[in-house]
């Protein structure tokens, strides 16, 4: 089993860094929760130019045919910059549930989809942006309509939607969609823990109190090391996770204890980052609260922990 | 069909500490992270953005250490086909002039050249002198400091901006631009890009594959010497003024005893 990230990996992370970095992501997202999608599908659009969308389409249908440790690395990338919209459920789980003739357009970014899978995913998270609403229930995939929307989530750029109970049926839903999405969602939450590390860290050396920085005090200094050890733990179970994926053992076990590792971690950087920042981290204004929620939101979706821990302990107990 | 050869050079991150290293004063290349120079990337896309109009193949040509091969790799990454890389141990050191004699050697080993775009100024030497010396050498055309290129048939038209203004000028192919940073927004390495970037080919040559004499090359040839190098002493704290009201005199008092008024 091969864990470490390739050169080209590596490159094409730094591509999506710059790419994003540059982009106004807090802006973007403001604007999304609000339901002004352009700014945020202008950010679609570059992804797309630079192969985000087309990763898992095979290359016969206008793909990359890319693999699911490439996967990881690009999703940590778009947590790290908390990238809104549909992500996972287009990117990840829909290339292996919609009709070949729709890969085309999913792999150029003109096809944005969103995917229910009830009861662990009820609802299609920004189904009005989507070209395509899919429902997986009995292993059978759906295509379905909105039935009403939004409704609230803890992360208000997350735009959810419920769907019609009655929907086309399309086909055999593969298992490896569900495992793809919680994936997705496990490095995503890692990306956007480093995020918070990395502005916890910066505004510890930069805030001072009693004349000298918070960061050069134990007590704060202790919290971050804890916050950067949780999250390097947490990254070899992402990547392995990729690895099982791609090489079909123990899937479930590995994705599902990567989502509660990563999952944990984030969440343990998020309490730090609003610990560290003190009041002005709870302010709308600033840009910690949209990481925040969005921590707090995808650490609940696709399963909780409870969900995963008890399907780490079924694989166990089958062993 | 165009032929562009796009000039690459590696430098230290700009976000990094730059220094030079104690021995003899050159760039310390290992204290600080290497990245393509930002300016190269622009020159690339231009070069991309010329092929893309027309028809053409566009070949990266660096002279830098083997760790060079990373700036090599982006700009063949954004879509460039192939790289000549000049490396050797007898290079560390050397001058532009002898720095322009070299590429200018290495364009010999590119079939034939219509175009080569180079950045105005490289971010760490900022010499900004090796098109305008290449060009010499070549005996073709500069086009320097250009913010627009246009490629029409043999012929090139640019703008060229200094501090002066905006000067049209054109010239007939072969010649060497060299751009500014306002010439294009370079574009980002797509998936596709990095992939196809592994199997492009990449020549590495030395100075004697050039037919260089390795003696005209170097620190010990260059025509110029750092004698001695320190770091910028760090800036005073200024004065500092309170306002009791007769804050304005205060500044004007200062500000005629630094005879500035």
């Amino acid at each position: 089993m091969r864990f470490a990230v390739s050169a080209e990996q590596r490159q094409f992370a730094e591509s999506l860094h710059e790419l994003l970095a540059r982009a106004d992501t807090p802006a973007a997202g403001r604007a999304w929760a609000r339901g002004e999608h352009e700014p945020g599908l202008k950010v679609w659009r570059e992804l797309a130019d630079l192969g985000v969308p087309a990763l898992l389409v095979p290359e016969r249908r206008g793909g990359l045919g890319a693999s699911a440790t490439d996967l990881v690395v690009v999703f940590e990338v778009l947590g790290h910059h908390a990238v809104p919209g549909p992500l996972a459920e287009s990117v990840a789980v829909a290339p292996s549930l919609l009709a070949p003739e729709l890969l085309p357009a999913l792999a150029s970014g003109e096809l944005i989809a969103s995917v229910a899978l009830p009861p662990l995913v009820p609802f299609a998270l920004d189904a009005d942006v989507a070209g395509v609403v899919l429902r997986v229930r009995d292993g059978r995939t759906e295509r379905v309509e909105i039935a009403e929307g939004p409704v609230r989530s803890v992360d208000a750029a997350r735009r959810l939607f419920r769907v019609e109970p009655e929907g086309t049926p399309l086909g055999a839903a593969p298992a490896e969609a569900f495992e793809l999405g919680v994936l997705a969602v496990s490095a995503q939450l890692l990306g956007a823990g480093q995020w918070l590390l990395e502005r916890a860290s910066a505004y510890a050396k930069q805030r001072e109190q009693y004349g000298r920085p918070i960061g050069s005090y134990q007590a704060v200094k202790h919290l971050l090391a804890d916050v950067a050890t949780r999250l390097e733990l947490a990254r070899p179970l992402v990547h392995g996770a990729a690895v099982a994926v791609t090489g079909g053992e123990a899937v479930a076990r590995d994705v599902s204890a990567a989502k509660v590792a990563a999952g944990e971690a984030a969440y343990l950087a998020a309490r730090t980052a609003l610990q560290v920042h003190g009041a002005i981290g709870y302010t709308a204004e600033h840009d910690l609260g949209l990481w925040l929620t969005k921590v707090r939101a995808l650490t609940g979706a696709w399963g909780g922990a409870g969900h995963h821990r008890a399907r780490v302990l079924a694989a166990l107990e089958d062993m | 069909m165009t032929n562009i050869v796009v000039l690459v050079k590696q430098v230290p991150d700009t976000y990094s500490e730059r220094k030079l290293s104690d021995s003899d004063h050159t760039l310390d290349r290992e204290s600080a992270d290497a990245v393509i120079d930002e300016i190269n990337e622009r020159s690339v896309e231009e070069a991309l953005k010329i092929k893309e109009a027309g028809e053409g193949e566009v070949t990266v040509l660096s002279v830098g250490p083997d760790r060079a091969t990373d700036a090599i790799r982006k700009a063949l990454s954004m879509g460039a086909d192939k790289a000549i890389h000049v490396s050797d141990e007898s290079l560390h050191g050397s001058d532009m002039v002898a720095t322009a004699k070299v590429i200018a050697a290495a364009l010999g080993k590119v079939d034939s050249y219509d175009l080569v775009i180079a950045g105005n100024e490289a971010s760490d030497g900022r010499g900004g002198a090796i098109p305008a010396m290449l060009a010499e050498l070549l005996g073709v055309p500069q086009l320097t400091h250009a913010r627009q290129v246009t490629v029409e048939g043999t012929s090139i038209k640019v703008d060229r901006e200094t501090e002066d203004g905006i000067t049209h000028v054109e010239a007939s192919l072969p010649a060497v631009v060299s751009v500014t940073e306002k010439i294009n927004e370079p574009r980002y390495p797509s998936f596709k890009g990095i992939m196809a970037a592994k199997k492009k080919p990449v020549e590495t040559l030395t100075v004697a594959d050039l037919g260089v004499d390795a003696g005209e090359v170097g620190l010990g040839s260059a025509w110029s010497t750092v004698l001695e190098a320190s770091p910028k002493p760090p800036r005073t704290a200024g004065q500092r003024v309170e306002d009791e009201g007769d804050g304005g005199s205060k500044v004007a008092e200062y500000l005629v005893g630094q005879k500035l008024i």
